[in-house]
């Protein structure tokens, strides 16, 4: 007989928002849950324009992946995926390019669940459960070795993924371990949610994150702290910039609110030649 | 022309034009969906997608016979192209809306009601499958759930953690069973629901915790797992608490296997109802229900009347009151608006309690508008007897944040409707009756009349086509000359409206500014009217050299206006008439409070005055408190005078009015002189300034 105590742990909150079904409760999806929803309008209360933030942010995953296909890449690496509603990462890509192959990661156990549920009949793309922050992992998983061939160039997309890695994990050193087994001609993109130029609402809702008691807690970065995330992948022209700003071809790409288009900085990287 | 949706009005599209409207038009809604959504297609794809929902929406407006069926599947696309947030259904009904009636294809106005319908159906396409499409994925995230207990319990023998990490990242409940239906492991999340500890469910028989009236049945599912027969049960369920409670749940089940395909345990996930049941309840709020008093709306009440109109007794029949509270927005503004809410509530529970004994359904319509229909029977009382119940109910005061608050209704009836009326014309009928019990004054019902509807649909057609006309140049103004009763010579000068209507002849100021009002197209057409005349008076002064007072008498709308003020400053400005040469009259008997807007038109130095001016007490009274400089009398006093024998008691009354009007310091202008008596008798009234057929040789003078 189990002796529940052995694997409940005490004192825990069973309402535990999860951020994938946060995220995806904000682009105006229903695969979420009442807590996470509970969360979600909490977030929103604190920062009234989140959605449309989370909008643009969805939106420039489109233009960075249609741009990575049109550079030649076929194979993409997204961290940090969440819970697929629509325009993932497969979708774009194979549209644009049939061929395309896809390793989405995620840790959120619903997630994946629901990922391998989704690409169950997609053998160009496929789920690794795992922490990003173990490289190493996620690179020898049984997925990664099918789909990606690393001696051709890869797209990595890590979106509003790292602010969630606190800088006790080492976040530069983690990324150099991403950048340095990628090909010449390999991409990566990052956007990252950013302090700079911020009011009170992104300190309340960053608030209303810890006090949710989520595993993940929000380390808010400087654009100094977020370019040497690339180390010396070589900025794609407009270098780190709100991530509205990146490359904007029309309304779906940007806001009204300024603060928002600025909320999280993005940048697309590539691996020079030596 | 009346709009009917059933025929097919007489015109054709002309593809051209056509095709670089609606593109344009579909543009527009991609832009204001793409700023609001996001979508995964790319911007040009988006609105071609758009622009093929349009063209189908565009057919059904032309179809014959009419029929939406496109438009629904419309309203079923967007959600499928993922245009799920909130912001997009008014942002496309707007748009569709107003972009459909100004599209070239569809002028003039005989369009208009199908457009609504068309409309209408991609709103109610998009509402169900919006709710479908959020159960779906509300169905596919617990099933994903259930794969992710799954596969961990697969490994759990290696990592009992990583189980834990799944059963405590979630707020459902999930119980694993033995084959017996003893709890071997529950999580934190169902003992909380039913107030237990983990510690003490576990070991206790699952059907223990079941109420005993549905355990039965619920075994037999189980069997029903254990042999294969299903797969996956899912149903509402009655739980027990510790305390004794029942918990109301959602709890979905599955029978997990071992290595070799045997029977190993059961997976049960349980939500707690009340997260489920909230999201139902919210979703059949939002498509059926009003918020604030938890009535039916009006989707779900015109569905209801479908239904009722088709299964009603023959003999009985159906009756359908519509309802507006009076004054509603004068609660609202002197007691705030929770005040308001807390009346609207209680208004809808005390029509629910007098139909309490009837087969009825009360709905609430937007704002202050209530509609109850009842499926008559033999004892149902008569509309005489039913309506002063209605009343009386309402009559007692309500307490509402320490206000005590008195509420009555004007209604429209439709009783026993003919058996040829759809859900659509029996609604429109209480409507339009509504609004004539509502123009016949407080707490007043009508009982329909075909012919008067037929009346009053006249009316509204006319007014809906009256922007057209404008647009089109049909409208005009037209100017009367104001004579000095004293001396004869012009006065003044009076801009009026007229509509050159191509069927019905030259509609004169009166019925236009009637039709006006009732579109709120007074607004803007009254400002034309002053600025079309203003023009002219400086054409007048370059060519003529006069310097004439003019004058525009505004209607009810406009003289509460609250940018009266502005527009009059805008026109006087731009046509460089000084203030002082203009007269503005406001009616006395205005809704709501005009002295504002007099006050502030006579600081910037314009003529103020009262139209409709009678003998009342109230009327001098308001002369006295807002000090205006003229006063102009009804018009149908100056017949009464006309047709009066002398020294009657009215023509006395009358012939007090200047006295009284000078001593305030105002002048008196009397509308409606057409005879020489007429003008001689009010000269000898004191009166100043008249208008009239007598004075319509000075017209000459404007032309």
């Amino acid at each position: 007989v189990t002796r529940p105590q052995d694997w409940v742990p005490p004192n825990v909150d069973v309402s535990v928002p999860s951020i994938a079904r946060t995220y995806d409760f904000m682009l105006g999806g229903a695969h979420n849950f009442a807590v996470d929803r509970e969360v979600g309008a909490q977030i929103e209360k604190a920062m009234p324009g989140l959605r449309q933030a989370a909008r643009v942010n969805r939106a420039f995953l489109g233009r960075v992946v249609r741009f990575m296909v049109a550079q030649g890449i076929r194979q993409f690496l997204d961290i940090g995926s969440g819970i697929p509603t629509v325009g993932n990462v497969h979708e774009i890509a194979q549209r644009a390019a049939p061929d395309c192959r896809v390793v989405y990661v995620d840790r959120d156990p619903v997630a994946v669940a629901h990922s391998e549920l989704m690409l169950a009949h997609n053998d160009r793309a496929a789920v690794v459960r795992a922490d990003m922050r173990d490289p190493d992992a996620i690179l020898a998983s049984p997925a990664a070795r099918r789909l990606l061939n690393l001696d051709e160039p890869v797209g990595v997309l890590m979106l509003l993924m790292l602010h969630w890695v606190p800088d006790e994990s080492d976040p530069l050193g983690l990324m150099a371990s991403y950048r340095d087994p990628l090909a010449v001609g390999s991409y990566l993109a990052i956007t990252h949610v950013t302090g700079d130029n911020q009011g009170d609402g992104l300190t309340e809702a960053t608030g209303v994150i810890e006090r949710s008691k989520s595993v993940d807690q929000v380390t808010l970065r400087s654009r100094a702290e977020i370019r040497p995330m690339f180390g010396d992948f070589e900025l794609i022209e407009p270098g780190l910039v709100g991530c509205a700003m990146w490359r904007p071809g029309g309304p779906a790409d940007i806001t009204d609110d300024p603060d928002m288009n600025a909320l999280v900085y993005a940048a697309v990287g590539r691996k020079a030649d030596r | 022309m009346i709009p009917d949706p059933d025929h097919l009005p007489d015109a054709t599209p002309t593809p051209p034009e056509e095709t670089r409207g609606r593109s344009l038009l579909a543009r527009k809604w991609a832009y204001l969906l793409l700023s609001t959504v996001f979508q995964p297609l790319p911007q040009s794809e988006f609105e071609r997608e758009l622009l093929a929902l349009l063209d189908g929406v565009c057919d059904d407006v032309y179809g014959e016979p009419f029929d939406t069926t496109r438009s629904h599947a419309a309203g079923v696309r967007l959600v499928e192209l993922g245009c799920t947030v909130d912001e997009v259904l008014p942002r496309t009904v707007d748009t569709l809306g107003r972009g459909l009636l100004a599209q070239q294809e569809f002028r003039p106005e005989r369009y208009a009601e199908r457009i609504v319908l068309a409309v209408g159906a991609l709103a109610s396409g998009f509402a169900e499958a919006n709710r479908r499409n959020t159960f779906e994925q509300q169905e596919s995230i617990k099933l994903s759930l259930l794969k992710a207990v799954r596969d961990a319990k697969w490994t759990v023998k290696e990592s009992e953690a990583r189980f834990d990490e799944v059963t405590m990242s979630v707020a459902s409940g999930i119980l694993i069973a033995d084959l017996d239906g003893r709890l071997t492991r529950v999580n934190a999340a169902i003992a909380e629901i039913l107030g237990y500890s983990s510690a003490e469910l576990t070991g206790i028989n699952l059907f223990d915790i079941v109420h005993p009236d549905y355990a039965p049945a619920l075994r037999e599912d189980y069997r029903d797992l254990l042999d294969g027969n299903r797969d996956r049960i899912r149903q509402s369920q009655r739980l027990l608490c510790k305390d004794g409670e029942v918990a109301s749940i959602s709890l979905t089940a599955t029978l997990l296997r071992d290595g070799d395909d045997r029977p190993g345990e059961f997976v049960t996930v349980i939500e707690d109802g009340t997260e489920l049941f909230l999201l139902q309840n919210e979703l059949s709020r939002q498509a059926l229900h009003d918020v604030l008093t938890g009535l039916p709306n009006r989707q779900f009440f015109g569905s209801h009347v479908e239904r009722a109109l088709r299964r009603a007794d023959r003999e009985h029949g159906i009756t359908l009151c519509h309802l507006d509270l009076d004054a509603f927005a004068v609660i609202c503004n002197g007691l705030g608006h929770r005040v308001g809410e807390h009346v609207l509530t209680e208004v809808g529970r005390r029509l629910t309690a007098a139909m309490s004994g009837e087969n009825a359904m009360v709905a609430r319509f937007e704002s202050d508008e209530f509609a109850i229909l009842v499926e008559n029977t033999a004892t149902t009382p008569a509309v005489a007897r039913m309506v002063a119940h209605i009343n009386d109910k309402l009559a007692e005061p309500i307490n509402a944040n320490g206000h005590r608050v008195a509420v009555s209704a004007s209604i429209g009836v439709v009783h026993r409707p003919s058996p040829n009326f759809g859900s659509a014309e029996v609604l429109r009928a209480a409507d339009t009756t509504l609004r004539r019990a509502m123009a016949a004054g407080r707490g007043q019902w009508k009982l329909f009349a075909a012919e008067q509807d037929e009346r009053d649909r006249r009316t509204d057609t006319l007014a809906a086509a009256m922007p057209g006309a404008w647009a089109d140049g049909r409208l005009g103004v037209g100017y009367r000359p104001m004579a000095s009763l004293a001396s004869g010579a012009v006065a003044g000068v009076e801009a009026l409206l007229r509509w050159d209507h191509p069927d019905l002849g030259t509609l004169p100021h009166d019925r236009c500014v009637e039709l006006a009002e009732l579109t709120g197209l007074s607004l803007p057409l009254g400002e034309w009217l002053l600025r079309t005349m203003c023009s002219r008076a400086r054409w007048w002064q370059q060519r003529l050299g006069d310097d004439l007072p003019l004058a525009v008498a505004l209607t009810a709308h406009q003289s509460t206006d609250a940018e009266l003020v502005s527009r009059i400053v805008g026109v006087l400005d731009d046509t460089r008439v000084p203030p002082t040469r203009l007269t503005v009259w406001l009616p006395v008997h205005a809704l709501s409070d005009i002295a504002d807007n007099v006050r502030a038109l006579a600081e910037l130095g314009v003529q103020t005055g009262l139209s409709d001016f009678g003998a009342a007490v109230g009327d001098l009274a308001l002369l006295a408190d807002l000090q205006v400089r003229s006063t102009r009398l009804a018009r149908r006093l100056v017949t009464r005078q006309a047709e009066a024998e002398a020294g009657s008691p009215l023509t006395s009354a009358l012939a007090a009015i200047g006295p009284l009007v000078h001593r305030a310091g105002a002048t008196v202008v009397v509308d409606g002189i057409d005879t020489r008596e007429q003008a001689d008798w009010w000269r000898s009234a004191g009166a100043d300034l008249a208008i009239g057929d007598l004075f319509s040789g000075l017209a000459a003078h404007f032309s």
